[in-house]
């Protein structure tokens, strides 16, 4: 038997690595394609957060480099703002420790783990350290290996050089070697999300060169860089006893009152005392033993009538001021108890819907630049949906574009997105599958979907996207999304509608045109035999009566259109 | 001197109108009016009146079918007429050149000559002379004036013989004098002119077998008549020729046709126009014609009974009928004209007999028999159907 002290040592030895590797599908490191994507996918969504949040336009180039079976070195640069030097080791080498988790914020990545759980797959698939070179702009270049120490889960920098800037370069270089992956160009490839990307980061320029050398340039078709998006408070419909419980523990307010209205959204004074009667009629239809009776009181209660609940207690006052004296104390002596029936009375409770700033769409002008500049289609239009909630109070919002024709090959496609993230796997569950092939396409001149050149790109936005499993790749069937989803395709599909018809209803005029013009050099003939007038003249006559009438009718349309 | 008593020339009603200029002028007119809007960038149109039967009633005072006035208005600027428009065009500037050249052209030429693939596309002008005919008929109904003003004629059928002069362009001559097969008669009798006619009046006969048999027995010299061999249903240029030799010269007009639904129907065309043709009633239909025979009651007063033929079809009170020749006797009782106690006793005897009988089965008697006897015998006594 071993010792416990050695025990002990190699578990924690291997502790975030095995996290890691048992995880690995949560992280999205599962299968040979899908890994490499997901290297890219982190790299790339630092470099386009970075960009924005220093309010540059993004130039995104990644480079496969094939260097032997399922061997590859990923190389993404950018002209982001450069990382410090004495940050690079917390970038690429902490997990678990990014500034994104616990704020309430839109964002593209989730846990913090992104850039450096890339680093921790290239270290365990190749052994090799990742290359970074950075610069912000100074007189100077850094050039570092890092490597992730797993027992202090911290970033180590194997080697490290300086080389002189002297053209003022500003960006970082990523450099990793990463084994057990394979290139493919297929929807799951690294091609196919770089693609989709693009298509949502209408303001980035992206470039990739496979491993055979090929370059390709998804430019920018947009030169503006969207607003870094802003935190929101949380609110009061959308929280979890542990939130408050925890949030009260941090918080500098002096009372749990001023905590409430301070740090929710939504929460006046006015509500705190409604608060208070909620959590005083709560307590006291908990002393109810009748069931039904207890129930009745439930229902009445999330009718609002709390006022009503309340006198039907002898003595409610009492507990009104017992509860009303909970609000007066400090926050961190908020009791879990005290925290779960304040969740509780939120539940009954009537809010506005949360404030929505924090939500970031891409936005219709900037969908219709992203699927114009990477489709080309012939038609193009995009719906960004005002923003609603789920289960109560979750803020999401849903925008569709609609992209047709032109260079798009026929048959149906759906880019889905969470977060402007393109969600490459597991589409069948999606909600927003379900949504799209729930519209009655053909009310809307799309006869056959599957053969139609349409291609549609769904974006939920939200705070807290309710993903189904850990791969993150797919999007609940939350009955208030997929409505506003249904909604957003609807409208979209009816503005192609109109361009459909349109189209049609100009063919046809130019069909029906070509009928009379076809037959004027005949009419003029006989006509000049009948009324000795030359033929050329009458034919003259002629074409411009047709032409003043459909002129005349296309004016009428563009009237009516209008 | 003529010998009959009950059938005599009448006064001419009608004199020789045919006019090339007024087809000229009505053409030109016309072209006028489709420039004139097309100038004044108003859509032009050509207003034709409506064929079929919706558009046909019996005019009881005149006694004919004639077409009523409802039009139908073909637009240059309409999809489903801008072709047809083109194409009435197309014909009226052909009848143009036509008459004014003074030729004249069968309505297959016709068709042949207008037929052209139109330049930048696949279409013809005319796919089919089913596409021109209609065409030229709708330019008759539009101008009233006749195909064979126009100049543009059908197929002949038909011969006259008798002691009359026609002079037709350069040639003058007297249909008696031709040989037994008379003188075909044209597709255009427009132009003809009557120089002499000495016969009291014209039978016109429906088969040509029968019209050679009377040849043949000097019918026409011995009672002073002109014979019209239809054969069959009568051709326009026959009925035309029948309408002129009535109203112009005078002649009455006796039919002579088979015994049976079709018979009467020959008769029918010829006294009141027809329903296709009704625009041109005015001009074709000949009311005051009268009709010899065959009868039903000439079955039993010449002795015929065996010499008849079955009616085909189903009678009326028979499962499954009236089909065949009972259906179109039943629907000739319906018509205005036959409203009359004798027809309709005709028709009602023939239903009750079931049984047809042909021109030639007077043949049965003698050779002779229906020139000697049967018609001088009917028609001097005035034995006549109206």
């Amino acid at each position: 038997m071993a010792e416990a002290s050695q025990l002990f040592k190699e578990f924690k030895i291997q502790s975030v690595s095995e996290f890691f590797r048992r995880n690995a599908a949560m992280l999205g490191y599962t299968g040979k394609i899908r890994s490499l994507t997901t290297v890219v996918h982190e790299a790339v969504t630092n470099s386009l957060d970075a960009c924005e949040e220093a309010g540059i336009l993004p130039y995104v180039r990644v480079e496969i480099e094939e260097l032997g079976k399922e061997h590859y070195k990923v190389i993404i640069e950018d002209n982001g703002p450069g990382i410090p030097e004495k940050y690079i080791t917390h970038v690429f080498g902490k997990m678990l420790a990014g500034t994104k988790a616990h704020r309430n914020i839109q964002s593209r990545g989730q846990q913090g783990i992104g850039i450096s759980g890339a680093v921790m797959f290239a270290q365990i698939t190749s052994g090799k350290a990742t290359r970074v070179i950075t610069s912000t702009g100074n007189d100077e270049i850094i050039e570092a290996w890092v490597k992730i120490d797993v027992d202090k889960n911290e970033g180590k920098i194997v080697k490290k050089e300086k080389h002189p800037n002297p053209k003022g370069w500003r960006g970082t270089r990523i450099e990793l070697e990463v084994k057990n992956v394979r290139y493919v160009r297929s929807k799951q490839g690294v091609y196919w999300y770089l693609k989709l990307t693009a298509i949502a980061n209408p303001h980035a320029h992206i470039e990739l060169i496979e491993p055979d050398g090929k370059l390709i340039v998804f430019p920018r078709s947009s030169e503006e860089v969207p607003k870094p998006p802003t935190e929101m408070k949380p609110h009061p419909r959308g929280v979890l006893t542990d939130d408050v419980y925890r949030m009260a523990r941090k918080t500098r307010r002096s009372t749990v009152r001023r905590f409430l209205v301070g740090e929710f959204s939504r929460i006046s004074d006015k509500k705190v005392d409604e608060l208070v009667e909620y959590i005083a009629a709560l307590r006291l239809i908990k002393t109810e033993k009748d069931k039904k009776v207890q129930e009745q009181l439930y229902e009445r209660l999330a009718k609002g009538e709390v006022k009503a609940v309340l006198r039907s207690f002898r003595g409610y006052t009492k507990v009104v001021k017992q509860v009303a004296k909970l609000m007066e104390k400090p926050p961190e002596k908020l009791t879990w108890q005290e925290a779960e029936e304040i969740v509780e009375a939120f539940k009954y409770m009537k809010f506005l819907a949360p404030p929505t700033h924090g939500l970031r769409p891409i936005g219709e002008e900037n969908i219709e630049k992203g699927l114009k500049g990477i489709l080309k289609p012939e038609f193009v239009t995009a719906v960004t949906r005002p923003p609603k909630v789920y289960s109560g109070g979750i803020p999401f919002q849903v925008e569709v574009g609609l992209a047709y024709g032109g260079e798009i090959p026929s048959g149906f496609e759906l880019l889905r997105y969470a977060n402007r993230v393109p969600l490459l796997f597991d589409a069948g569950s999606c909600v927003t599958t379900l949504a799209a092939r729930s519209i009655d396409w053909k009310r809307y001149k799309v006869d056959d979907l599957d053969r139609a050149p349409l291609v549609l790109m769904i974006n939920v936005i939200s705070v807290h996207v309710p993903y189904t499993g850990t791969g993150k790749q797919s999007i609940a069937n939350v009955e208030e999304i997929q409505n506003e989803i249904r909604l957003a395709i609807m409208d979209a599909a009816r503005k192609l509608q109109t361009y459909l018809s349109g189209k049609h209803r100009r063919l046809y005029q130019v069909k029906r045109r070509k009928t009379f013009e076809k037959y004027v050099p005949e009419i003029a003939k006989a006509l000049s035999v009948l009324t000795g007038e030359p033929e050329e003249k009458i034919r003259e006559y002629f074409i411009s009566y047709i032409e003043s009438h459909f002129a005349a009718k296309e004016a009428q349309e563009v009237s009516e259109n209008a | 001197m003529p010998k009959s008593k009950a059938v005599k020339r009448e006064k001419p009603r009608e004199r020789f109108s045919y006019d090339p200029n007024k087809v000229l002028s009505k053409l030109e007119e016309y072209g006028r009016r489709v420039l004139e809007d097309i100038k004044q960038g108003r859509n032009p149109y050509f207003d034709i009146p409506m064929r079929g039967l919706g558009n046909v009633y019996f005019d009881e005072r005149r006694r004919v079918i004639r077409m009523g006035d409802k039009l139908s208005r073909r637009y240059f600027l309409n999809v489903a007429h801008a072709r047809k428009f083109m194409q009435t065009l197309l014909i009226m500037a052909y009848v143009k050149r036509l008459v004014s050249e003074n030729k004249h052209a069968s309505l297959r030429e016709a068709y042949y000559a207008n037929k052209h693939t139109i330049p930048g596309t696949k279409e013809n002008t005319f796919e089919d002379q089913r596409e021109s005919d209609p065409i030229i008929e709708d330019l008759e109904r539009m101008m009233g004036v006749l195909r064979e003003e126009m100049h543009l004629t059908a197929d002949r059928r038909g011969y006259i013989y008798g002691d009359i002069v026609i002079r037709d362009g350069e040639d003058e001559f007297n249909t008696s004098k031709l040989g037994m097969g008379g003188w075909a008669v044209p597709g255009t009798v427009e132009h003809l002119q009557f120089v002499e006619v000495n016969v009291d009046y014209a039978l016109v006969v429906e088969t040509a077998a029968m019209a050679d048999r009377l040849i043949e027995e000097k019918f026409p010299r011995k009672e002073n008549a002109l014979i019209i061999a239809t054969q069959g249903q009568a051709s326009r240029g026959v009925r035309r020729l029948i309408h002129r030799l009535h109203y112009e010269e005078g002649l009455p007009i006796i039919v002579f046709t088979d015994g049976d639904p079709y018979g009467w129907y020959i008769y029918s065309t010829i006294k009141q126009g027809s329903i296709n043709l009704a625009y041109l009633s005015d001009k074709l239909a000949t009311p005051e014609a009268k009709f010899v025979g065959m009868t039903m009651d000439d079955i039993e007063r010449y002795g015929l009974k065996n010499v008849t033929e079955k009616l085909k079809g189903i009678p009326p009170n028979k499962k499954g009928g009236p089909t065949g020749d009972y259906k179109r006797i039943l629907e000739e009782m319906e018509y205005p004209w036959f409203q009359n106690k004798e027809w309709q006793r005709q028709l009602k005897m023939a239903l009750k007999m079931g049984v047809r009988i042909e021109q030639q089965a007077l043949a049965n008697k003698s050779l002779e028999f229906v020139a000697k006897k049967y018609l001088p015998e009917k028609i001097n006594n005035g034995e006549l159907l109206p």
